[in-house]
C-alpha cells in the first residue's frame, strides 16, 4: 500500500494505491473517488450507531476498501481544508482527536471508548481515540489548516481545539485556559492541555470549533 | 507577470512579503509558518515583554507564559473611551462579531506563544516606526511594543455591512501582525479604485474612502449580489484579501438548508 | 483581455486586465473583489426572465450575473468565488462542451454560452438545488469549487467519483449515478451517491465537499427560540 498526499498543504488529498487484495480502512465520508475494481465494505456497527452518527453524536464509523483483481486507487479527503500526515505506527501508539482520523492500515486497532477524557474537547461530538497495533502499519490523520509537529521535551500548553494527535508516551492534563471562568469566556480561549514528558504533538493551525462558531453563529437560526 | 503602471494606477505584482514597511530595526523575533493558507505566528518573548493578541487566537504557549484578558481600548482613551469600548466589546461578543477583548501574553523568563486566527489565510508582519496603517477590525492578530490601536468609525452606511463598521488604526513604534481571509494582494491606488467591503484588509497613505452600495443600475441596487463597496480616492496602497466572510455565509445558506 | 489566476489552489483569485474599451467579462453575482472605478458594472438576468426564474426556483445558480465592461485600456478587475478553494481557467475552443456543477461557475467571456441542461440532471447532486450547467463556445471560462481541483483523466476502465466532489467534466464521457454499496451502505457508510464515468475525457474533482462543511457547521448555528 502506498499513500501519496497530493495538493498539500491546504487541500490535501490522499491518493492510496492498493495492490490486488490489499485494503485500507477509512473514515466514513472520506471517500472522494476510486477505481471501479475497489470494493467497499461497511464495518458492522448496527443501525443505532449509524443514526447516532447522522445526528452528530459520538460515533465512529469506518469502511474497508479492498482492491479486487488488479491494482486499485482510492482518493480520500478530510472534511475541512488542511494538511494530512502519514504517521508510522509505534509500539506505544498515538492518541488522536476523533475527527482527525482519516484512514489506517487494516491491522491498526482504534479504541473509541476511552475513559478519563470527559470534557477533553470543548467541541461538539469530538472525542479522543487511541491507535495501537501489533504489526507495522500506518495512520493517516488530517487537520484543519496546516499541520505542525511540535516536539515536547519538558512541557507545553496547547489549546485543545488545535490538537490533532500525540505520542502515547506523553503525560497530559486538561485545564481551563484563563484564571477563572469569566476570563476564559472573555479570552476566547477554551480548554488547554498541559503536556509533560517527551514526545511529538501534532497541532493544526486552525481551530475547527472556533471556525464553526465564527461562521455558524452568523448563519440563519435552525430549528 | 510584469505590469507597467497604467492610467494613474499601478499594480503590485507580487504578494507583499512581510508588507514592505521600513525594513530596518530588530523587531520582535517571530516566525510565520504554514502560509499562505493556514498561517500561524510564533512570537518569542523576551523576559518582561508583552504581546497583545486578539482573543481566541492562542494555539500553544510555553508553560512560563502567562495570559491576561484585557479590554482593547486605545491606551489614550479616557473613562468614556473605556466605557464605549466595553459596550462595543460586549455587543460584539454576544452577537458573534469580532471581539475586542484581547489577551496580554508575557513571560517573566521569556517564552514562546503560537497564535492563529479563526479563518484561514495569511499572517503578515509590519514594523511600525511612527507611522500608521488602518486595518479592517477582523484583520488584527497581535501587536507588541508602543503600538496604539484606535477604533475608527467607517461611516453610517458602513453600519449595514457586517464588516467595515469600524476600522482599527494602528500607530506607533513596535510590531504589528495582521491577517487576511484568504491571500493578500496590494493595489497601488493613484486616482480612484473600488473594493468590495468584505475583501478589504487595510490601507495606508493619503487615501479617502467612501462606503456605498455597489451600483449596477436600478436592478443592481438589490440584485447585483454585491454588498457594500469602498471607493478609495487619492494616493496610497490598499490591501485586499481573496475571500470574503459575507460571501461565504451567503454561499452556505442553501447548503445548510436555510 | 488578459487574465491571471493567482493564489492557486487555496484562494483562487482572477485578475483581469482589459486591453481595449468594450471588452467584457460575465461574472457570477457577488464575485467581484475590486476594480477600477471606471469599469462599468451592469446586472442582468442571464438567459432571460424565464430561465432565471427557473434557476431561482430550484435554488441553484443565483438569479443575477454581472457584466463588467471596460471603458479604457489597462483597466483591471479582480474576481473571486465564495468558498475557499481553487479556480481553474479553461480555454474553450468550441470542440467539446464542458459540463459544470452549477455552483462551480465563476466567470466567462460573453462568447461562451451557458445552457442550463435540465435533462439528466435530476437527482444528480444531493445538494440543495444544484444542477448541471453546459458551457460551449470559444473563449475563457473560469470555474471554482470548495477545495482544490484534482483532475482525473478517465479512460475506458472508468472512474467512480462521490457526487459531492464533482466539479465538472468534458463532453465525451458517459456517466451513471448510483448508490455505493447498496441502500444499507448508503445509510450507514456515510458515502452517498456516486457517479461512474466511462469513455474518454477528464473529470475535475474537488478535494473538499461543501455538504461536509455544511454538516460540520450545523451544530454551531443559533437555535430558533421556541414560541
Amino acid at each position: 500500500m502506498q499513500i501519496n498526499v497530493l495538493h498539500r498543504p491546504a487541500q490535501a488529498l490522499a491518493q492510496v494505491w492498493l495492490q490486488p487484495g490489499e485494503a485500507i480502512v477509512a473514515e466514513s465520508g472520506a471517500l472522494v473517488g476510486m477505481t471501479p475494481n475497489v470494493q467497499m465494505q461497511t464495518q458492522s456497527g448496527g443501525v443505532m450507531s449509524g443514526l447516532k452518527r447522522m445526528f452528530g453524536g459520538e460515533s465512529f464509523f469506518r469502511n474497508t476498501f479492498t482492491a479486487q483483481q488488479g491494482n486499485g486507487e482510492v482518493l480520500l479527503a478530510h472534511a475541512l481544508p488542511g494538511d494530512m500526515a502519514v504517521l508510522e505506527m509505534t509500539p506505544e501508539g498515538y492518541f488522536l482527536q476523533s475527527s482527525a482520523f482519516i484512514a489506517s492500515s487494516p491491522g491498526v486497532n482504534i479504541d473509541t471508548k476511552l475513559g478519563g477524557f470527559r470534557g477533553f474537547f470543548s467541541g461538539a461530538g469530538v472525542f479522543v481515540l487511541k491507535a495501537t497495533t501489533q504489526s507495522p502499519g500506518q495512520l493517516l490523520v488530517g487537520g484543519f489548516g496546516g499541520l505542525q509537529e511540535l516536539v515536547c521535551d519538558g512541557n507545553l500548553v496547547i489549546d485543545t481545539g488545535h490538537l490533532v494527535a500525540w505520542d502515547a508516551t506523553l503525560q497530559y492534563q486538561v485545564g481551563k485556559s484563563g484564571a477563572g471562568w469569566i476570563a476564559s469566556f472573555l479570552s476566547g480561549e477554551g480548554l488547554v492541555c498541559h503536556f509533560q514528558g517527551r514526545g511529538r504533538i501534532w497541532v493544526q493551525t486552525r481551530n475547527p470549533v472556533e471556525y464553526g462558531r465564527a461562521v455558524g453563529s452568523q448563519l440563519p437560526p435552525r430549528e | 507577470m510584469d505590469v507597467q503602471p497604467q492610467q494613474g494606477h499601478a499594480l503590485a505584482t507580487a504578494p507583499p512579503q512581510g508588507i514592505a514597511g521600513p525594513a530596518s530595526g530588530s523587531g520582535t523575533p517571530h516566525e510565520i509558518t504554514h502560509g499562505p493558507a493556514f498561517a500561524m505566528l510564533r512570537v518569542d518573548l523576551a523576559p518582561g515583554q508583552v504581546v497583545v493578541a486578539e482573543a481566541g487566537a492562542m494555539v500553544a504557549r510555553h508553560q512560563g507564559v502567562g495570559m491576561e484578558v484585557k479590554l482593547n481600548a486605545s491606551r489614550s482613551a479616557g473613562f468614556f473611551g473605556l466605557v464605549q469600548a466595553f459596550v462595543i466589546a460586549i455587543i460584539r461578543r454576544l452577537v458573534g462579531g469580532e471581539t475586542f477583548f484581547v489577551n496580554h501574553f508575557s513571560a517573566p523568563r521569556g517564552g514562546s506563544v503560537w497564535l492563529a486566527p479563526a479563518m484561514s489565510g495569511q499572517v503578515f508582519h509590519r514594523r511600525l516606526q511612527g507611522g500608521a496603517i488602518t486595518l479592517s477590525t477582523g484583520a488584527f492578530l497581535a501587536s507588541s511594543g508602543d503600538v496604539d490601536l484606535a477604533l475608527k468609525f467607517g461611516g453610517l452606511r458602513a453600519i449595514f455591512a457586517r464588516e467595515g463598521a469600524f476600522f482599527l488604526e494602528a500607530r506607533g513604534h513596535g510590531d504589528l501582525w495582521f491577517t487576511s481571509y484568504g491571500g493578500i494582494e496590494a493595489i497601488d491606488v493613484n486616482g480612484s479604485y473600488i473594493v468590495d467591503n468584505g475583501h478589504l484588509v487595510g490601507f495606508e497613505g493619503a487615501l479617502t474612502f467612501d462606503i456605498h452600495a455597489a451600483g449596477g443600475g436600478a436592478m443592481g441596487l438589490f440584485a447585483s449580489g454585491e454588498g457594500l463597496v469602498c471607493e478609495f480616492k487619492g494616493q496610497g496602497r490598499v490591501y485586499i484579501q481573496s475571500r470574503n466572510q459575507g460571501s461565504l455565509l451567503q454561499w452556505l445558506r442553501p447548503l445548510v438548508g436555510a | 483581455m488578459r487574465y491571471e489566476v493567482r493564489q492557486k489552489p487555496d484562494y483562487g483569485l482572477v485578475r483581469v486586465m482589459f486591453d481595449a474599451p468594450g471588452e467584457q467579462l460575465l461574472v457570477e453575482s457577488s464575485a467581484m473583489v475590486a476594480r477600477d472605478t471606471a469599469v462599468t458594472m451592469k446586472t442582468q438576468m442571464t438567459g432571460g426572465l424565464f430561465d432565471a426564474a427557473k434557476r431561482k426556483l430550484l435554488g441553484g445558480e443565483s438569479l443575477f450575473q454581472n457584466t463588467f465592461t471596460a471603458t479604457a485600456p489597462g483597466q483591471t478587475l479582480w474576481v473571486a468565488p465564495a468558498p475557499e478553494g481553487d479556480v481553474q481557467e479553461l480555454h474553450c475552443d468550441g470542440s467539446t462542451p464542458v459540463f459544470l456543477q452549477s455552483g462551480a461557475f465563476l466567470a466567462c467571456a460573453p462568447s461562451v454560452q451557458l445552457d442550463t441542461k435540465w435533462g439528466g440532471a435530476k437527482g444528480f447532486f444531493s445538494g440543495a438545488g444544484l444542477f448541471l450547467l453546459r458551457a460551449a463556445g470559444v473563449g475563457p471560462l473560469f470555474f471554482s469549487c470548495y477545495g482544490g481541483i484534482h483532475p482525473v483523466d478517465v479512460g475506458p476502465a472508468g472512474y467512480i467519483v462521490d457526487t459531492n466532489h464533482i466539479v465538472g467534466w468534458t463532453g465525451g464521457l458517459e456517466y451513471r449515478v448510483t448508490k455505493l454499496g447498496g441502500l444499507k451502505s448508503l445509510f450507514l457508510s456515510g458515502e452517498g451517491l456516486v457517479c461512474e464515468f466511462r469513455g474518454q475525457g477528464r473529470v475535475w474533482v474537488s478535494t473538499r465537499n461543501p455538504s461536509s462543511l455544511a454538516a460540520f457547521l450545523q451544530p454551531f448555528r443559533p437555535v430558533k427560540p421556541r414560541s
